[in-house]
């Protein structure tokens, strides 16, 4: 006699993949949507951030000769005003006729002039940069402005330097992957968690609480094999789907980041050189270690919530709080060092996988959490197919009897 | 018929639990509800046995106790002298439940369906093969074996299900209220179905509260009220003197039932 988990396997996998709607919606849609989400993102990010502006307009109350020149490099277009013009300079600022307006003191030369021979005096001499934030322009303008007057600030009372050795030197001891790891370490782990959840969730309540609803599930329990081969079937069937929609959910995230970091400035310099080359395939493998029991476990989960909901509606309500959980448990990994966390926190379901992810995307991974964390979901996937098989045995909950 | 026991049930009791919100609606104080009380009966090879009894009667419990479904709280019943608690597996080997209602996959094809019900009853690959091309072609399912259940008539659907039900040629086959709701060709269809398996010598238990289905299919009857054996024998004794539906009111009313 065939394996009758097998043949439920079989079963379910005909249905999921032969139905081309459940399979784009369940495996290729996250991946799809994530990279043109991020991506487009990214692009748009990018475009604000680079956006050309041929020149600014500026107005200013006694700026001196030479912080015009220097602005002149900037593209700034200075045009000088008096004291009594400001009010209707600021509310060409306001209108977006004018980029900025900058007031200097009276006698500012000679103000800081002061300031610097007796290094410090009562009254620091202070710039008034009138700017509209709302406004790419106006706020790239202001930036350029503040970053200029900083520049003459420093060079008017220097007293030392740093890193401005003059030499070939690159003082950031990091390496290209301790960078990718810090940025993707940060924000892959929640984002694989939600989205390996949303997978499972999206094809569990279905394929139970489905079953349950529309009456078939009765004709496979009264066949001759046992309940425990029937969930089997049903479950191995369901994480090979979900692995397939988190697979894909990973594949858009790694396609789409290189777009979207690219517009994220660190040090001066965009991180867009991040991409999935950055991890050894040791470290794909240990990554689907944890991705599989996660997923192994999420399944088990959503399916014990399944077989107790008498229908779809009611079980997607009733993996709500699981989803919450979820989310919670990811969140609270966001601030956690791995090295300092304690074997015990890892045996916490779902926050343990995710500080496994975190160890792995920032290369800090230590093999025996990364087990902690995985035989915890394979223990504890364990115990959910107990329940569900006591569960499945139960003619109250599947028969309402 | 022969005097072979297929079906013997012994003394079943099962009763329900009662919600707070259905004991409010059906006005009672008790927590737990009687479905089956200490019901007896036999069916034998090559019959069909029809359990004749209004609704609520505990007609469907019966067969779900039968079918493993359900566990009986007390008493015992056998198919085919397996014990339906203690011996589950053998018992499910032995039989096919169906109800009226359609419970179909409706994204599969009656050929997947007939695969996958053989193979979980484990039927070896030629005994499938040739089992589906005489079952298909007499029920006319060939002409539809690869079109999905979403697509076919109510009619072949319900075909596909009864073929399905019986997929692994099973001895014993109980039957949930076979014509209830569906049209008089549909119906047709079951009552052929019904007494070609009992040519087959295959024992046939059926729950209706139809008359007409009874007297039409039946060899011997039951008729059940309030979870109780009223009365059971053969079909011709027991309308000999007066006709089933005379029969069944004055014993209804006998037992202080409500007619209208």
């Amino acid at each position: 006699m065939k394996n009758g988990a097998w043949v439920v396997f079989r079963k379910e996998m005909s249905h999921f993949i032969g139905d081309k709607r459940l399979l784009f919606t369940a495996v290729i849609m996250p991946g799809l949507l994530i990279y043109i989400l991020y991506t487009v993102m990214g692009m748009a990010m990018s475009a604000m951030m680079t956006e050309e502006v041929k020149s600014f307009k500026a107005a200013a109350v006694n700026m001196p000769q030479y912080i015009e020149e220097m602005l002149a490099q900037s593209e700034f277009e200075v045009q000088h005003i008096s004291s009594d013009e400001t009010e209707k300079i600021k509310q060409g600022v306001a209108d977006g006729d004018y980029s900025i307006l900058a007031v200097f003191p009276d006698d500012f030369e000679n103000a800081l002039d002061e300031y610097v021979s007796k290094l410090g005096a009562d009254e620091v001499p202070n710039v008034e940069i009138y700017y509209n934030s709302a406004d790419i322009n106006s706020s790239q303008a202001y930036m350029k402005l503040v970053s200029t007057l900083d520049v003459l600030e420093d060079s008017l009372s220097n007293v030392f330097d740093i890193n401005n050795s003059g030499k070939e030197e690159s003082y950031d001891l990091a390496t290209s992957e301790d960078t990718a790891g810090s940025i993707l370490g940060s924000i892959l782990p929640i984002l694989l968690m939600t989205l390996m959840y949303t997978s499972c969730a999206s094809l569990a309540p279905e394929s139970i609480a489905g079953e349950k609803e529309r009456g078939t599930i009765c004709a496979l329990l009264i066949t001759p094999v046992p309940r425990s081969q029937i969930i089997l079937g049903k479950l191995m069937a369901l994480s090979l789907m979900a692995l397939l929609g988190g697979i894909s959910s990973f594949v858009g995230i790694f396609l789409s980041v290189p777009t979207l970091m690219s517009s994220v400035d660190i040090e001066g310099g965009s991180i867009g050189n991040i991409s999935a080359d950055v991890y050894k395939i040791s470290d794909y493998i240990k990554l689907m270690l944890l991705i599989i029991t996660a997923v192994m476990l999420l399944i088990t989960l959503i399916s014990i919530l399944s077989t107790i909901a008498k229908s779809v509606k009611e079980a997607s309500t009733l993996v709500m709080p699981l989803m919450m959980t979820v989310m919670l448990a990811s969140f609270m990994s966001i601030n956690v060092t791995p090295k300092d966390v304690s074997a015990a926190s890892l045996c916490i379901p779902i926050y343990g996988t995710v500080i496994g992810f975190t160890e792995i995307f920032t290369f800090s991974v230590q093999a025996g959490h990364l087990l902690i964390a995985a035989g915890t979901n394979i223990v504890l996937s364990g115990v959910g197919i107990f329940v569900l098989t006591k569960l499945f045995n139960n003619e109250k909950v599947m028969f309402n009897g | 018929m022969n005097n072979n026991e297929i079906i013997k049930v012994e003394n079943i009791t099962k009763s329900f639990r009662l919600s707070a919100k259905q004991r409010k609606v059906r006005k009672l104080t008790e927590s737990r509800i009687i479905a089956v009380n200490g019901l007896s009966f036999s069916a034998f090879e090559g019959e069909i046995f029809g359990l004749l009894g209004p609704n609520g009667a505990g007609k469907t419990t019966t067969l779900r106790v039968l079918s493993t479904i359900l566990k009986p709280d007390g008493g015992n019943a056998y198919i085919d002298g397996k014990s339906v608690i203690g011996e589950p597996f053998e018992v499910r080997r032995r039989i096919g439940f169906l109800t009226s209602e359609v419970k179909l996959e409706e994204f599969f094809t009656p050929d997947y369906l007939f695969d996958f019900f053989c193979n979980m009853h484990g039927v070896d690959d030629e005994k499938r093969i040739s089992r589906k091309q005489e079952l298909f072609e007499r029920f006319g399912i060939d002409k539809f074996a690869f079109t999905k259940v979403a697509d076919l008539s109510t009619g072949m659907k319900q075909k596909v299900s009864l073929v399905t039900a019986v997929a692994h040629d099973p001895k014993v086959v109980i039957f949930d209220e076979p014509t209830n709701g569906l049209d008089v060709i549909t119906a047709k269809v079951v009552t052929d179905f019904l007494t070609q398996l009992r040519m087959q010598g295959k024992t046939v238990i059926i729950s209706t509260h139809i008359f007409s289905l009874i007297e039409k299919v039946c060899d011997r009857v039951g008729i059940i009220n309030d979870g109780k054996m009223v009365m059971c024998g053969e079909l011709s004794e027991l309308t000999k003197s007066e006709s089933l539906e005379d029969l069944f009111f004055r014993l209804y009313n006998e037992k202080g039932g409500e007619t209208q």
